[in-house]
């Protein structure tokens, strides 16, 4: 089949071992792989996999983590610094090369960040290391069968099996051994075009994941109260940690820090940042413009569900739940959007 | 949990009493949780009407100890706390390190653990079931059962397992732990015991840890937040909860507190109010040189 031709077919299958061929395929060029993997008892994370059997296809709602750490990594080195004797400074760039990675087993809300945050990544300055990645890495998402009560992207114009940002779609049948694919592009079409058949295979029900908010009085309720009380209030319990944010697929925020490398040497590093934590917005003359927890949370949220959408038109939000599953206190945008509708509604 | 709803209702009625009174500004409590929830959201309440919204079930993790450091809560006024037994320890803690204001302590409300506790790990091993401080304690069962202490060896069990390994297996371990990282430090801020207004890691003139993710600044960021607090963790688990990464952080506690307990005649830390910390208390008879 010619790749073109595979492009939105409705009648394309592929078995395990046909995955598990083109895992092996791949591996075998010496390119990194990564997909959902068990690491320990109560932990799964998208993780590097050398072995087929290491990736789980099933029995997940949503990984621990997210894709975002092979597009946007936690530390990233942008370049070298040496200063000789003289007192000479030497720069040296942080080797790109060849770029090519596959993402296989993305949920549809993780697969969703490429067109989200290609946006931020090219909008005044184009950042070559973030787009040297997104433009490397083919992915091939997993639709959901289920769901759980953190599960929000039917409320941010995502889907169970939505294809946004996916280069395919796998999405399991009433045949365990047997995925109906949906290719999306040509990068997918290319990978897959080998592996897959044309053929019939019942595809399960997709998860129900039902709208858990109105993203519309969300985003208008946040305009007009920029100075409501209900921050402070509703975010007293928060501990301003990172958590949210370095689970979360669409945060982004980074700090560019000098690490050394032995005297007068070192690299200037860029590792994400988390805009709860005091420090963030802390000032060199120990002013901070966002002094409270209150201050923090509604960055956070106005962040995603209004400015972002301002300026770039979509929400900075896929509704993977991982803010919710992972915060400490149970927080999460979750429970903030649904309080800011409830007290929308009564105004 | 035994009787949970008189235990809820006790509660409830405590924190009424607290602020209708005016004896508290503030009851720092439990919410309660949706059957998906998988820990309760901290509540604070401020008027006699919203008791309804305090709670005590089987997610009741938080250590709201932590709260009392922050300076958003500080603002608040006069402070109600719920503690369960091992959360208490903090603040007997918090007070010898001259963290809470001896002239507005808060009104400590105890809640006493079944036999099972909340069914963590630590629970398994757990010799405070029952405050041992708090100005009320409330329980499921009357009369208000006895602490049963832990031998030591059964405190340490989990650690001597883990030690029974050579060295190199367990560095490797670590390494593998310490790798996941992402510096997050959701650790640090639900620790009732990382006060610090500005944190070593968070140091950048000099910077004495790498901000990095990387297995060097993550094992300094690993290491120091366990050694701050040798002699001074209580145990409460909460680190290691909250880690979205799962790494074993209380075993390297533990082992600490191993340390702890063997080094200074059996101190553990947020046991016995009345004597000085292992470490931040200074005496001339101490055996260092260096100290005198
Ligand atoms: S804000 Fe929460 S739900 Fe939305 S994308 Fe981030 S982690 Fe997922
Ligand atoms: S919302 Fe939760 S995860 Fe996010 S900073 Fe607050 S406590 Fe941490
Ligand atoms: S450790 Fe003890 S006091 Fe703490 S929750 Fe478990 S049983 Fe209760
Ligand atoms: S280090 Fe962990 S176990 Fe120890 S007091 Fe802090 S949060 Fe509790
Ligand atoms: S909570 Fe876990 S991942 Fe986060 S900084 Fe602590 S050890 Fe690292």
């Amino acid at each position: 089949m010619n790749a073109e031709e595979m492009i939105g077919r409705e009648d394309l299958i592929i078995n395990r071992d046909g995955l598990g061929q083109l895992v092996r395929d791949w591996l075998a060029k010496d390119k990194p792989l990564a997909a959902p993997k068990r690491i320990k008892d109560d932990l799964v994370q998208y993780a590097l996999c050398t072995d087929f059997d290491e990736i789980m296809l099933d029995g997940f709602v949503h990984p621990d983590n997210s894709i975002k750490t092979f597009l946007f990594p936690r530390h990233e080195k942008l370049y070298h610094y040496e200063t000789d004797e003289l007192g000479r400074i030497t720069l040296e760039d942080s080797n790109f090369g060849e770029f090519s990675q596959l993402l296989l087993g993305v949920r549809p809300c993780d697969a969703a960040i490429v067109p989200i945050l290609n946006h931020v990544f090219n909008w005044d300055l184009k950042d070559s290391f973030y787009n040297r990645r997104a433009e490397g890495t083919v992915i091939i998402a997993l639709g959901c069968t289920t769901c759980d009560a953190n599960c929000f992207c039917t409320s941010v114009g995502g889907a169970p099996d939505g294809v946004a940002g996916a280069d395919a779609l796998l999405f399991p049948t009433s045949d365990p051994s047997v995925f109906a694919v949906k290719v999306v592009s040509e990068k997918g079409a290319h990978l897959l075009a080998k592996y897959c058949a044309i053929g019939t295979a019942a595809p399960k029900a997709a998860a129900e994941v039902p709208v858990r908010f109105d993203m519309d009085t969300v985003h208008d309720w946040l305009k007009e109260n920029f100075e409501s009380p209900f921050w402070e209030e509703e975010s007293l319990s928060c501990v301003g940690c990172g958590a949210c944010s370095y689970t979360c697929p669409t945060c982004h925020c980074f700090d560019i820090m000098d690490e050394k490398n032995g005297l007068g040497a070192g690299w200037r590093v860029r590792n994400w940042d988390y805009c709860q934590g005091r420090q963030f917005t802390l000032h060199a003359s120990g002013h901070n413009p966002r002094a409270t927890q209150g201050a923090r949370q509604r960055q956070r949220l106005t962040h995603k569900f209004w400015a972002y959408r301002d300026r770039f038109g979509t929400v900075l939000c896929t509704g993977c739940g991982n803010c919710i599953r992972r915060c400490p206190v149970g927080l999460g945008v979750l429970p903030f959007a649904k309080k800011i509708c409830e007290l929308a509604k009564k105004s | 949990m035994k009787n949970r709803e008189e235990v809820v209702e006790k509660l409830r009625a405590s924190a009424r009493e607290m602020l209708s009174n005016k004896t508290v500004d503030v009851v720092i409590g439990w919410g309660c949780v949706t059957p998906e929830q998988t820990v309760a959201t901290p509540v604070f309440v401020k008027s006699p009407d919203d008791v309804e919204l305090l709670d005590w079930n089987e997610k009741c993790y938080g250590n709201l100890a932590a709260y009392m450091t922050r300076k958003e809560v500080r603002a608040l006024g006069r402070v109600a706390l719920m503690v369960k037994g091992c959360d208490e320890k903090a603040l007997v803690v918090l007070r010898r390190e001259s963290q809470i204001d001896p002239s507005n302590p808060p009104r400590v409300i105890g809640i006493a653990c079944d036999e099972d506790g909340l069914g963590c790990a630590k629970c398994g091993t757990c010799d405070v079931h029952v405050p041992r401080f708090a100005d009320i304690v409330i329980s499921g069962v009357t009369p208000v059962p006895e602490n049963v202490p832990v031998p030591a060896e059964k405190r340490y069990e989990r650690l001597s397992e883990f030690m029974k390994q050579p060295r190199e297996n367990r560095l490797a371990f670590w390494m593998k732990e310490f790798d996941r990282c992402i510096r997050c430090y959701a650790c640090r801020q639900v620790c009732p015991l990382c006060y610090c207004e500005r944190c070593i890691a968070e140091r950048n003139k000099p910077q004495a840890i790498d901000s990095s993710a990387t297995p060097r600044g993550n094992w300094s960021w690993g290491i120091t937040r366990a050694f701050h607090l040798a002699g001074r963790c209580i145990g409460c688990g909460e680190c290691t909860r909250v880690c979205p990464a799962e790494i074993d952080l209380s075993l390297l506690n533990l082992s600490l507190a191993n340390a702890a307990e063997r080094s200074f005649e059996g101190f553990r830390p947020g046991m016995d109010p009345d004597r000085e910390g292992a470490v931040g208390a200074y005496s001339r008879g101490d055996s260092e040189e260096f100290i005198r």
